[in-house]
């Protein structure tokens, strides 16, 4: 479980150039809960998600992580940073190695693993984000398509055996395709590894289809925390954010104001269907 | 872990000053001349005259004195070491000793000279970086263009050493930016920077330097398709949209600071102690 209290963040604090990222943030995370974080550009999402693991120190306010304060003098940054693992945007630029599998074992090494469990780590990490060990392990990464580097990134990633999950704008720059791909492969992993996930995305269809619970972001500032659902059916103030709502929503709030009556809090165009129909043809 | 807050030095800082104002060229022109006479000055009068007009300058651009005194950080190493061999190995081991420490002696005449050329450091320093605090690269490298154009007869390529720096400039946040960004990704695999001895923390850069260097190929790549894409074919026949053009506050700053240069420099011209 993750606690944020009290969080602010300025950055060059001090300086003719600061700049002030956050504003008072306080956030409750259970385990294995799937989080969608939203905000405009600049509301200081990024910033929110490097303080988890401690990459930012906070200028004021505590961050623990299952009850140990994470920037406590003597707290281990490195176990925290297994803990809770963090992908970046545009992760494939963060590949280094001659092969993936050496890129892979890069986390589990730092940790000071043992040879054995290194290897073991790379493969497992390797099968879960779809790519084959062995005929992917072998290969330079920079010989790979977009799609695949960043799976390898985030199998990097997973190589620390994390608990949780942050995710900044993972599909960002892919294909349709491989955006559905990337969404169920995060799916799959939160069900396989009950990974608490935390994903950052500007595309509303994408949170509304992976997520349970949405925090909105503004200026710093948390202005709406709620179960997904109920988070969407405030469309007037997202909209007001600019952040919008999914597109079926949209198109169901549209169908009411012309009269049907449907309801308007479904994401997937399976149950955008079956409630049109519904509503069509009565029984 | 922001990189960015420890490079002040060379920073353009906006504001709406009469010194952001003034022409380029005449900022190139008179930091030259404030280099020359700093070097041409031997007492500490001069000097501190110098530095009571950089303070004053400063006032007049708007810069926090502060920021000013952060510019030096990255030269500090630099400035103790040449006070500490000035102080110690300048010669001047005749004159009135102060301290001895076993072999070393320190004499007062070496002491002022140690502290002479750590000022002389500090005021080429500050002197620069007011250029460059109140001058924006794009205005910087167009009056380097234009003050180059008449040496192109000799092949001197203005126009390219102009873009060049344009470009490197420009391209210093963004690798700042990339930098901190690699390097928080690694740090969040587990990577440490500042752990071990030298040949272990030049091994740990591999993981930042690999990537940075993909990227910024990759970067100079789709800058050159780019340029050409907009028909970028040198300086050729390429007009501005803003033409520089010396105004009336240009001319008082030149008049100002060839006749400060002159009252500085006068007395040993003249030949008078």
């Amino acid at each position: 479980m993750i606690e944020v209290r009290d969080v602010h963040h300025v950055y060059l604090r001090d300086s003719p150039l600061a700049a002030v990222a956050l504003r008072g943030i306080s956030l409750t995370i259970p385990d294995g809960e799937r989080i969608g974080l939203i905000g405009p550009t600049g509301s200081g999402k990024s910033t929110l998600v490097q303080t988890l693991n401690a990459l930012i120190r906070p200028t004021s306010g505590t961050v623990s992580v299952d009850g140990e304060d994470i920037f406590a003098p003597k707290a281990d940054r490195r176990r925290v940073r297994q803990k809770v693992a963090l992908l970046f945007q545009y992760a494939e630029q963060q590949l280094f190695e001659e092969t993936v599998a050496k890129d892979v074992a890069f986390g589990p090494r730092n940790l000071g693993l043992p040879e054995d469990e290194i290897a073991t780590r790379v493969h497992e990490a390797l099968q879960s984000v779809g790519l084959d060990p062995d005929r992917f392990g072998p290969r330079s990464p920079f010989t790979l398509s977009g799609g695949e580097m960043r799976r390898v990134a985030l199998a990097g990633v997973l190589a620390m055996s994390p608990q949780v999950l942050i995710l900044d704008e993972p599909t960002a720059g892919l294909d349709p395709q491989g955006k559905a791909e990337f969404l169920q492969l995060i799916l799959r992993l939160h069900a396989q590894r009950q990974l608490t996930v935390i994903l950052i995305n500007h595309s509303m269809d994408e949170i509304a289809q992976t997520t349970e619970r949405v925090i909105v972001l503004d200026a710093g500032r948390v202005v709406m925390d709620g179960p997904t659902r109920q988070i969407f059916a405030r469309a007037e103030e997202l909209e007001h954010l600019h952040l919008g709502i999914p597109q079926t929503a949209q198109i169901l709030h549209r169908l009411r104001a012309r009269g049907l009556p449907v309801r308007t809090d479904l994401f997937t165009l399976e149950e955008a269907r079956a409630e049109v129909l519904r509503v069509l043809r009565p029984a | 872990m922001e990189l960015t807050r420890y490079v002040s030095i060379g920073q353009y800082l906006p504001r709406d000053s009469v010194v952001h104002r003034l022409d380029p060229r005449t900022k190139i022109g008179v930091t030259t001349l404030l280099m020359v006479v700093i070097f041409v000055i031997t007492d500490f009068t001069g000097y501190g005259l110098l530095a009571a007009s950089l303070v004053g300058l400063f006032l007049l651009a708007q810069i926090p004195l502060g920021y000013a005194a952060r510019g030096l950080r990255p030269i500090l190493f630099l400035l103790l070491l040449t006070f500490v061999l000035n102080l110690f190995f300048s010669g001047l081991r005749e004159g009135t000793p102060l301290v001895r420490l076993g072999p070393l002696v320190i004499t007062s005449e070496a002491l002022s000279r140690a502290a002479f050329i750590a000022l002389r450091l500090v005021l080429l320093v500050v002197a620069t970086s007011l250029f460059t605090y109140t001058t924006s690269p794009m205005a910087l490298t167009d009056g380097m263009e234009r003050l180059l154009r008449p040496f192109r007869r000799i092949g001197v390529p203005g126009h390219e050493l102009a873009m060049m720096m344009s470009i490197a400039l420009r391209f210093i946040p963004t690798l700042l930016e990339e930098t901190e960004r690699i390097m928080k990704a690694q740090m969040a695999r587990g990577a440490e920077f500042q752990r071990g001895n030298l040949l272990r923390r030049a091994r740990a850069m591999l993981p930042i330097l690999v990537p940075l260097f993909v990227s910024a190929f990759r970067r100079a790549d789709e800058l050159a398709l780019a340029m050409e894409a907009r028909a970028y074919r040198g300086g050729e026949g390429r007009t501005r949209m803003k033409e520089l053009a010396f105004a009336a506050r240009d001319a008082v700053a030149w008049i100002v600071s060839v006749f400060a240069t002159a009252v500085l420099l006068a007395p040993r011209w003249l030949g008078l102690p």
